[in-house]
Formats: C-alpha cells, sequence, structure tokens
C-alpha cells in the first residue's frame, strides 16, 4: 500500500469530544461546506485556496448536525440540535427562512432530485417532507422506531429510502406514503453515540441503494423488491459509519469505525484504495466534476483527497448517469415552482396543522405534490432516455457501452465550459482587495472597488522613465485594461441597461489637452481589450473587431469568426484568440489566434493554438523580441516560430519545476521567462506586497536520454533556435533594406556558443560510446574550427576511427567549399597570396596536433616559392621540430591528402590547369577571390575576407580550450 | 586607520567595520532599467524594474536614497528568524548562533536607509539589539574565565563588530598573562610584534582565534 497520507485542516473546534460533522460540494465544487453538531456555524471553503479563512454563517443556536445543498446549489438548508431547520441563499448564504421546527434534535436532512421536496428527520418520530417553496409540510413519514440518521431521496424521484439508530431500513412511496419495504435490523445498531449516524445512498442510476452491513460490509438492495443483491466485503474491520457512491456510479467510498476510507469499484465488488486517518471520518462527499473526495472527521477537521480512484483507472466522474438532467430540471423546475405557490397556496394555510397523514386537506395537496413529482419523473425521463436506457444497460454490457457514450455527451454540454473571454495580466476579483486589471513588463493598472466606484492606479516598473500617472476614480466599473508606453485603455462590460459598455483611452502624454476619449457601445459589450502602437482595439460580444486610431478615430471595424478569449498588442501587430469551436468531450478549449498587423493591413500569421490537454489558456501575448507566447493552466509556455511552416514550441513547463509554486506569467524575452512565484494555492499574486518578478530558463521538455546530459541538450536545441530566428531577422532586415552588421555579429556569436555547445555534445557522446550521435553532430558545426576542435577532441580522447570519419567529414566540407567559389573568374597570377593556404594547411596541422596545442596557430607567411612540393615539404620540416616521428607520418599523410582534394578540387572547376599547377592553383583560388591582382604583400585585401580569417583563428583558440576541458 | 595608528590598540571604529560590512551583497529590486555596472569589485546588473539583482550593500543603500530600488531584507532579518535566533542564543550558554559576519552593521544600515523594506522594522530592530546584549554577555562572562594556562580563546561565530570591540583587551590580557606566567623570560620586543601581526592577519576569518 502506498504511503500517502492526506492532511487534515482544522474547519470546526472539536473540544475534544467526537462529534457528528458533514461535508458536502457545491455543483460546480466550488465551495466545499462544512459543519459540526459541536459548532454552531456553518463554514464555506473555497477548495482552490484553503489557507483562506471561510465564509462563516451562525444562525443556529445549537450544533449543526446536518447540512444539503439543492441540487442545483441555489439554496442551503441546514439542521440543528436546536431543533429547526433553515434555509439559505447559495452561494451568497443569506438567511431566508426557518422552514420548519421538530420537538427534538434533527439529525439529516436531505433534498429530492429537483429540489422542490426537502425531507428532514431526527429524534422525533416523523420524517417531514417538507415543500422548500412555501415551507409548508407535505407529508410526515411515520415508521421508525429509533432516530432517524440517514435519508436518501430516490434518484428517479419514486422512493425515499430511510434508515434509523437501531439499523431498520425503510423503502417509502413518495406517491403514496407508505412504506413499501421495512427491513428490520438490516444496518448496525450505533446505539446512543450520536457522533456515528447509519447512512444510506442510492446508486446515482437509482438502480441500488446502499446499506451499511452487518458484517463491516455494504449491502446492496434492489430497487423495487428490496432483495439483497449482493455486498462489498473487503477489509474494514468495523462496521462502515458512511458511504458514498461517486457521481457516475462505478465507485464508492465507504468510511469504517475503523478510521479507515476504502474505495471501492463497485462492479468488481474489489477495493481498489484506502486511506487511514487519526480519527474517524463522519462524513464524505464525491467532487462533483473531478476525481477527488472531500471528507471530514469526528473532530472537525476536514480534507480533500485528490485523485481518490487511481488515475489509472476510469475517472469517478465519467458516464455521470443523467447529471445535465440534474442541471437543467432543477434549475427549471424551480423556476416553475416560483409559479406554484398559487396551486399549493391554498394549503400551505394548512401546513402546520397538516402533521397527521390522515387529514384530508392535506392528502389532497399531497397528490398535487406527487403528480406534480411525478411531472419532474416523465420530465426526467422524457429528456434523457439514457435514464430508462441505464435500466436495460444493466442487463447487457453491449448496451452499457452506447450508454456510455451517451453519459459522455450529455456530461460534455453540462459539464465542459467554453473558456471565458480574458485580458492577459489580470486576476480575478477578490472582495476588498486591491487586483490587477493588467499587469506586464512596463507596468501594472490596479483597481479597487470602494463604496459603489472604483479607484484605478496605473504604476510603472520603471519608476524614472516611466511617466507618472495621477490615480483616477472610475464611476464605469472597468474590468479591461490595457497599458503600453503611450497610454491606457479600459473598459467596463454593461450592467443591466442604463450602464452601457465604455471604451476609455487615456494617452499619457500630448500635445493637446484634453485627448482623452471614449466609445459607447449599444447592444453590445466589451470583451477584450489590447494596445498597440498608435492604435486601440476592442473585442466586443459581437464578435467584432474594432480598430481604433489613438486619437479616437474608428479606423476599422472586422467581424471575427468566433467568440473572443483573450488579444495582446505588440508594435504594429495585434493577436487575437478567439473559440474556433466548441471544447471536445475531452475537455479541451478549441482555439485559434489571427495576427493582423495594423499599419499595413495584413494578416500575417493565423493558425491553432495548442493547449495541455484539459487545460485553458490564461496568458498571451508577445515576448519582448516580438514572438507570440503563450501559457495555459497546466503551466506550459509555448512560443511561435515560423520553422515547419509556422509552429509552436513548448518553451516552458512548469510540471518540471517545484510542484509547490505556481508562476504567474508576465512576459518572456529570448533566454528567459519573466514570471510572479505564487506559493501554490495561490494562482495569482496580490497587489500589495508589490510582487518581484522571477526569471525563469527557458527549456524544452526533453525526455530523458541515455546520454544524460539533458542541460547540454537543452541548450543545443534552443540554441539552434535563437540561431534560426536570427537568421530569420537578418533576412527581414535585409530584405527591407536595413543594416545587418549588429545582427551579424551577433548570430556569429550565437553560431560560436551553438558550437561550444556542440563540442561538449560530442565529448560527452564519446565519453557515452554514442558514436553515431557524434559523428551527427560533427556535420551540424557550423565553423570549419569546430570541425578541426572536434577532431582534436576525438583524438585526445583516443578515438582514432572517430578522428578519421572527422576527418573525412572536414574534407568533404571542405570541398563543398571550394568548389563553391572555384567558379569565380581567374585573373589572378601565381605569385598572388601564397600564404593563405599556408596559413590555412598549418592550422589544420596544429589543430590536429593534440600533443601541442600551445603551438603557434598563425605561422610567419612563409616567403616560399608557391610550388606544391616545396610547401609540402615545409609543413614537413615545420612538424618534425615539433612532433615526434609518428605523430608526423600520420599529419604528413593527413596533409598529402588535404592537398589532393584541393587539386581534385581545382581540376575539376578548372579544366585546363596542368598537373604541376594544381597547388598553386589551389593557392591563387584564395587570391581569385578577392580579385586583385599582383600584391603579394596584400595577404587579403577584401574586408570579408580579413574578418573571417581572424575569427576563425579566435574560434580556433576557444575551440582549443574547450577541446582541452 | 586606527589600527595602523596605535598598536597597542587594533581597534578599528564602529565607523570602519561598517564601511567594511558595506562590501556585503544584498539583494535589491530597482525601479529603473540600467546596464551591467562593471566596477573593480565586480559587474554588478543589469538592472531591470522588478526583477530582483544582488549587489553590494554600498551600492543598494546609494541606490535606494535616490529612490531608485527597494532592497529586499536578507532572510535572517525576518521576525520569526530572529526570535528563533534570540531563543537559541539564550538557551545555549557557550555558543553563539551563526550570523552573518556583519549583522549589526547590515541590521543597522538597512534600517537606518531601507526602513520602509523591512516590515516590524522597530520588531526587527529590538530583537537584532537583544541578539546583541545576549552576545555580548556571553563574551564577557566568557572571558572571565581567562587564567594563566589560557594560551588562546576560540569564539566560534563572532561577528565583526563583537570581534572588535573584544579583541583589543583579549589579545592584551593574553599577552599580560603570558608575561607573568614566564617571569624568568624577559619578553622581547619581537614576539609581541610578531604575534600582534598574527592577530592581525586574522581578521578576515570566520573562525577566530586568539
Amino acid at each position: 500500500m502506498k504511503g500517502r497520507s492526506l492532511k487534515l485542516r482544522e474547519a470546526h473546534k472539536s473540544s475534544g469530544a467526537a462529534s457528528f460533522c458533514s461535508i458536502l460540494w457545491d455543483l460546480r465544487a466550488q465551495h466545499l461546506l462544512t459543519s459540526s453538531s459541536n459548532d454552531l456555524s456553518i463554514c464555506i471553503h473555497d477548495p482552490l485556496l484553503p489557507s483562506n479563512s471561510p465564509q462563516i454563517l451562525r444562525h443556529h443556536r445549537d450544533g449543526v448536525t446536518a447540512l444539503a445543498l439543492s441540487p442545483n446549489s441555489t439554496c442551503l438548508a441546514s439542521g440543528s440540535i436546536d431543533h429547526s431547520v433553515k434555509l439559505y441563499k447559495f452561494p451568497g448564504g443569506e438567511f431566508q427562512t426557518n422552514v420548519t421546527r421538530f420537538t427534538l434534535p434533527i439529525r439529516v436532512i436531505s433534498f429530492n432530485r429537483s429540489g422542490s421536496i426537502l425531507a428532514a428527520a431526527g429524534d422525533d418520530e416523523g420524517i417531514k417532507l417538507i415543500n422548500t417553496i412555501d415551507g409548508s409540510i407535505a407529508r410526515v413519514l411515520k415508521g421508525h422506531k429509533g432516530s432517524v440518521t440517514g435519508l436518501a431521496f430516490d434518484p428517479n424521484g419514486e422512493y425515499l429510502a430511510s434508515v434509523d439508530s437501531i439499523g431498520t431500513v425503510i423503502q417509502w412511496e413518495l406517491h403514496s406514503g407508505t412504506a413499501l419495504h421495512i427491513l428490520k435490523g438490516i444496518a448496525p445498531d450505533t446505539g446512543s453515540d450520536l457522533s456515528v449516524l447509519n447512512a444510506l445512498s442510492w446508486s446515482p442510476d437509482g438502480e441500488t441503494l446502499a446499506v451499511p452491513g452487518l458484517r463491516n460490509d455494504v449491502v446492496m438492495y434492489d430497487r423495487d423488491t428490496a432483495e439483497k443483491l449482493f455486498s462489498l466485503r473487503g477489509d474494514h474491520v468495523q462496521p462502515i459509519c458512511f458511504l458514498s457512491w461517486s457521481p457516475n456510479g462505478k465507485y464508492m467510498a465507504t468510511a469504517g469505525l475503523d478510521r479507515q476510507i476504502l474505495i471501492w469499484d463497485v462492479d468488481q465488488r474489489q477495493d481498489i484504495d484506502r486511506q487511514k486517518f487519526d480519527d474517524r471520518i463522519c462524513c464524505m462527499a464525491w467532487k462533483p466534476n473531478g476525481n477527488a473526495l472531500a471528507v471530514i472527521d469526528v473532530m472537525g477537521k476536514y480534507g480533500v483527497w485528490e485523485s481518490a480512484v487511481p488515475s489509472s483507472m476510469k475517472s469517478p466522474t465519467e458516464d455521470v448517469p443523467s447529471l445535465q438532467s440534474k442541471n437543467s430540471n432543477g434549475l427549471l423546475l424551480f423556476d416553475e415552482d416560483e409559479q406554484e405557490p398559487s396551486a399549493s397556496g391554498s394549503l400551505s394555510d394548512l401546513g402546520e396543522d397538516s402533521h397527521g397523514e390522515s387529514e384530508p386537506p392535506s392528502r389532497k395537496r399531497l397528490r398535487k405534490q406527487s403528480t406534480y413529482d411525478e411531472d419532474i419523473n416523465d420530465d426526467l425521463l422524457s429528456s434523457l432516455p439514457k435514464v430508462e436506457s441505464r435500466k436495460k444497460a444493466s442487463h447487457s454490457h453491449k448496451e452499457s457501452l452506447n450508454n456510455g457514450n451517451e453519459g459522455l455527451k450529455s456530461t460534455t454540454s453540462a459539464r465542459l465550459k467554453m473558456q471565458e473571454a480574458f485580458q492577459p495580466g489580470a486576476t480575478p476579483v477578490q472582495p476588498g482587495k486591491r487586483r490587477f486589471l493588467c499587469y506586464n513588463m512596463l507596468g501594472s493598472i490596479t483597481t479597487i472597488e470602494h463604496d459603489g466606484y472604483s479607484h484605478i492606479e496605473i504604476d510603472f516598473h520603471d519608476t524614472g522613465s516611466g511617466p507618472r500617472v495621477p490615480a483616477m476614480t472610475d464611476y464605469f466599473g472597468f474590468t479591461m485594461a490595457s497599458l503600453n508606453e503611450h497610454g491606457s485603455v479600459f473598459a467596463n462590460p454593461c450592467k443591466g441597461e442604463k450602464n452601457m459598455s465604455t471604451l476609455m483611452y487615456r494617452p499619457f502624454s500630448t500635445w493637446a489637452n484634453n485627448s482623452e476619449w471614449s466609445m459607447r457601445f449599444e447592444q453590445e459589450e466589451v470583451k477584450v481589450v489590447a494596445l498597440g502602437s498608435a492604435w486601440v482595439a476592442a473585442v466586443t460580444s459581437l464578435n467584432f473587431l474594432r480598430i481604433f486610431t489613438d486619437g479616437g478615430l474608428q479606423r476599422y471595424v472586422i467581424s471575427l469568426d468566433g467568440p473572443v478569449v483573450t488579444a495582446s498588442g505588440f508594435k504594429d501587430e495585434l493577436a487575437v484568440v478567439t473559440h474556433a469551436s466548441h471544447c471536445l468531450p475531452s475537455n479541451d478549449q478549441m482555439l485559434k489566434f489571427r495576427v493582423f498587423n495594423i499599419s499595413n493591413g495584413t494578416q500575417p500569421l493565423k493558425g491553432h493554438v495548442p493547449l495541455t490537454p484539459g487545460s485553458c489558456l490564461t496568458w498571451f501575448g508577445f515576448s519582448e523580441e516580438g514572438q507570440l507566447s503563450s501559457y495555459d493552466s497546466k503551466g506550459v509556455l509555448r512560443v511561435f516560430t515560423n520553422q515547419f511552416g509556422g509552429s509552436w514550441l513548448p518553451l516552458f513547463s512548469a510540471s518540471k519545476e517545484k510542484s509547490e509554486e505556481n508562476y504567474w506569467v508576465a512576459g518572456l524575452n529570448m533566454n528567459k521567462l519573466f514570471c510572479i512565484v505564487c506559493k501554490s494555492p495561490d494562482l495569482f499574486p496580490p497587489v500589495m506586497p508589490k510582487p518581484v518578478l522571477t526569471l525563469l530558463d527557458l527549456s524544452f521538455p526533453l525526455a530523458t536520454s541515455d546520454l544524460g546530459a539533458e542541460t547540454l541538450e537543452n541548450e543545443f536545441i534552443l540554441k539552434n533556435m535563437h540561431l534560426l530566428q536570427i537568421q530569420q531577422r537578418i533576412e527581414e532586415m535585409a530584405a527591407a533594406g536595413l543594416d545587418t552588421t549588429s545582427l551579424d555579429d551577433e548570430a556569429f556569436n550565437v553560431e560560436t556558443a551553438l558550437d561550444r555547445c556542440i563540442l561538449r555534445l560530442i565529448a560527452s557522446c564519446c565519453n557515452g560510446d554514442k558514436i553515431v550521435r557524434a559523428t551527427e553532430l560533427v556535420k551540424l558545426l557550423s565553423l570549419e574550427k569546430s570541425v578541426k576542435g572536434a577532431i582534436k577532441l576525438v583524438t585526445a580522447l583516443k578515438l582514432p576511427n572517430l578522428a578519421e570519419r572527422f576527418n573525412s567529414i572536414l574534407e568533404e566540407r571542405l570541398l563543398n567549399e571550394t568548389s563553391r567559389p572555384a567558379t569565380l573568374p581567374l585573373t589572378s597570377s601565381n605569385h598572388d597570396a601564397s600564404t593563405t593556404p599556408d596559413v590555412v594547411m598549418s592550422k589544420f596541422l596544429t589543430s590536429i596536433q593534440s600533443s601541442k596545442p600551445s603551438q603557434p596557430v598563425i605561422p610567419l607567411p612563409s616567403p616560399q616559392l608557391s610550388s606544391p612540393l616545396f610547401a609540402k615539404k615545409g609543413k614537413l620540416q615545420e612538424g618534425a621540430k615539433v612532433g615526434n616521428e609518428k605523430v608526423e607520418q600520420r599529419r604528413t599523410a593527413i596533409v598529402e591528402n588535404i592537398g589532393k582534394v584541393k587539386s581534385l578540387a581545382e581540376v575539376k572547376s578548372i579544366e585546363d590547369v596542368t598537373n604541376q599547377g594544381e597547388a598553386s592553383i589551389g593557392e591563387i583560388k584564395n587570391g581569385a577571390v578577392n580579385q586583385r591582382p599582383s600584391n603579394p604583400f596584400a595577404k587579403s585585401s577584401s574586408n570579408q575576407e580579413k574578418s573571417s580569417l581572424f575569427d576563425a583563428i579566435k574560434k580556433m583558440k576557444k575551440v582549443d580550450e574547450t577541446g582541452k576541458r | 586607520m586606527a589600527g595602523q595608528s596605535d598598536p597597542y590598540i587594533s581597534l578599528f571604529s564602529a565607523q570602519e567595520v561598517e564601511f567594511l560590512g558595506e562590501d556585503e551583497m544584498v539583494e535589491i529590486v530597482p525601479n529603473m532599467r540600467m546596464d551591467p555596472l562593471n566596477l573593480i569589485c565586480g559587474d554588478f546588473g543589469p538592472f531591470r524594474p522588478q526583477i530582483a539583482t544582488q549587489v553590494p550593500l554600498w551600492l543598494a543603500v546609494a541606490l535606494k536614497k535616490r529612490g531608485k530600488c527597494t532592497i529586499r531584507p536578507p532572510e535572517w532579518m525576518s521576525v520569526d528568524k530572529l526570535t528563533q535566533v534570540l531563543e537559541a542564543e539564550r538557551n545555549s550558554l557557550r555558543e553563539f548562533q551563526p550570523l552573518p559576519f556583519h549583522y549589526v552593521e547590515i541590521a543597522r544600515l538597512l534600517s537606518d536607509h531601507a526602513r520602509d523594506d523591512i516590515p516590524d522594522v522597530y520588531m526587527v530592530r529590538s530583537l537584532i539589539e537583544d541578539i546583541r546584549n545576549v552576545r555580548f554577555h556571553k563574551v564577557e562572562t566568557g572571558l572571565e574565565t581567562i587564567h594563566e594556562r589560557t594560551h588562546a580563546v576560540k569564539l566560534k561565530n563572532l561577528s565583526a563588530m563583537e570581534a572588535n570591540i573584544v579583541r583589543p583587551f583579549v589579545v592584551r590580557a593574553l599577552q599580560a598573562f603570558y608575561k607573568h606566567d614566564s617571569p624568568e623570560m624577559i619578553p622581547q620586543p619581537d614576539t609581541t610584534a610578531i604575534r600582534r601581526r598574527q592577530v592581525a592577519d586574522r581578521g578576515p576569518k570566520r573562525d577566530r582565534r586568539y
């Protein structure tokens, strides 16, 4: 068993004694409600921010024993030891009414599927069914001998099951109010311990009723016959005190008096996971839209057990039967109910004295109620044939497959939501706290609501150079903003009819007074705003992209092809992300982007926005260099590149970093991601204290290779990408006719760094005996010197055959290079620039000469004759001076080789050259490049040649160093 | 320097010790953009708004005075950490808690110049004051144990300011004991000179012995 443990957090003071506590999720799992029978208060926690203090409802005068939420989560009911049942609005928590009173403490309450009936029971002898609309008592069900501790409405609305403290289960027909089945002594007798309450539960499809059994097991009873079907028996050593079906009915969580929770696969009748706790767990609730189980123990400590069902198995929320019906019908019926009182109004007067079942008016009323309930059922069944199909499906597996698909479809529409529009760099509203409307690398716009209007401040990070902007009072209630060097733009959504959506632009510095402007939109709502150089963009609810100049001229109106998600501006470019379609059943958002060039009126880029499965877009914008970038809720940063016809590169993954931190992206540049680090439950930073940006290195999500040099591999890919980007920019600049010198230098630096990285990779490849990979890497080296360095490196590493191979690669390279310039016309004399090839050759010599790395790299240009033999001899002599004999021999061979290669190249290109002239022509060729005849002292007169040569020499020194390392 | 002018009192003034302490690195959050500073003592920066960087204390204070940055107080300068240290200092009579060598000076400089950047500045100040007093008391009681057989005193984790205060006394006390302990040997000026130099040499080490 895995040694995981769940940390529980105190929700209610326990004062040492065990008490019955309850826990509930709301429909969308946005809130977690807890109560304790030792505590007067009900706590509403935010499961995302458990450290925040919960919202507390204190209306009861004694401990709260029971909680129930109406199925659409708009109404909260609580039962208490103080004998009352109260109703509240939810999630606001405003107290609405005391819906009923008992003469003894209440132990359990439950809503029916439509939310129209609330059942409450406790130490009193009857179960009261209360009409939630007018608070009238619809029926009192009497039959239990002990106090009623568990109530469960059948999901199909026909039955109510109840269990009492002595272990009797009664199944009531709601129609008639009669007890259909009375099963005595099937559940454990909990005696007088009030912290243990017998529970029972219908499976979500309503086919089975689960009741804790007498043999530390859970017994399943058939819906119609109340016959025992099967039982879940396993490792509980004491009776089960609580059980809960997963939303899809595939799993069940049971809590026993033995302080453990078991998760069962109901179909397999097998427990699949368990967890031990310090105290007894008295209540559990499955998260309605995720794989998590909320638990609370008898000491009032609660926690959420994430992925209670092992992730390898089907999620507990997959194929939820008729969840949709719960949502839509619940809402719908609630609306109907509000008109209903007229129908039941006459009866509600009798509500108080209608306890007696025999009273005719109440019966009449009940009839109505029950027919009404039947309507609900019909409704349910007609709207969702799936419920029926479920019935059949329980017999045949084939059908259940179909059924599963159907279920999936229904959950899609119910649970999955298309992402709402957002501003990059904005934080959500927090009551009473300042929040960011916009945060970027330049500055921030913050707002706080105060007495009905907001207070907006604009701060620049660089206080020295940024303009000072006075704080402003905002009567519009702006919720969207964007900021750049020149100005800020604000917009508010429309609230009601009077408050129209407004767009306002405030330039920071202008020569004219009053150059602030605003636009109002009728029947239209601004969803997203963006700013660029001299333009303002707003995307509205009608899917219009409206572009204004910074003077307020309405310049363009463009219709977009989907609801907007976000937009971002950078200089002339505007990027807009829209929904491409409804999200996929797998909960993936389908987004696409377009980049507009506002000043040219073009659309240079468009495509889809990739996201990590199950995530949504949280940030979208441009890097400092203008690369389009996105960040999703799973923490993956992607940058758009033109490679492969335009694709997104995942450049950062938060999951690789520390898990207890969340990163809130503010921007990025070529090498770093700028973000604000938030401690784990927080997803976004507060305004105060001023957040400090953290720089994180970009890294590709590389697979773990057998090389064990991930950092190098990562550097390699990154450098390659940079080089490509720079080259691309050089091309752009060159196309625009601009000077590219600085970029050339940059490219050269990157090339150098890349070669250095590759050399190190080659070294680690050689150490790891990955010879083929090393050869591939050598081919990727961009500078000739680096190749030589690589040869030197492998020689030092005593890998002669690799060195050989590298040599041939180098030769090939030289060959390719020489064949290109040789096509130039030959105009120079034989004496011309005889030194250049010498230099090259001698350099080559030194590079392969691993034993003497300190040998001068540039030998003095020898004033020798240019005859090839002589040159070779000279080299040989030189070599003999420094090296030992063996090395010398090899070197000679290589030199000869090179000479041949060169000469071959020459022969190919220049046909009318005789054999004797070979080498000299090779030399001439170099001179030919500059096309300047007869200056033997001008080593290389063209600038280009010179610089490349010296740089190459410099480079080689560097390479030497790395090679030595 | 004072230490050089008077051969018998190898003592720096508080200002001098503070000057030495200004070379400690602290983290600042600049609110301006500036290229890296290439100084003799090293390269600092680049400075980018809202991105933290490490600079020496003197530079941090200079920037702070011009309103160009906020200083992030070092980790040990939080109320929690200092309370722990004080507690531990009080509990162990023989040992000193590890604190930065220049903690007194750093705390002093930061609370003088970057008052608004330190949360609970008064609490922090009084805690530092308390820690200093407790530690100095320990030093004093420790020195009472010096007697004629003592050749050296080992004080681990002693900070610059504390060492500076006790150094002249300890050195001279040990010398005096040494002198009186060997009456037949007339102290030669050479040995004392050597001894003094040795003491001076040990200046920058963290573990100090006298």
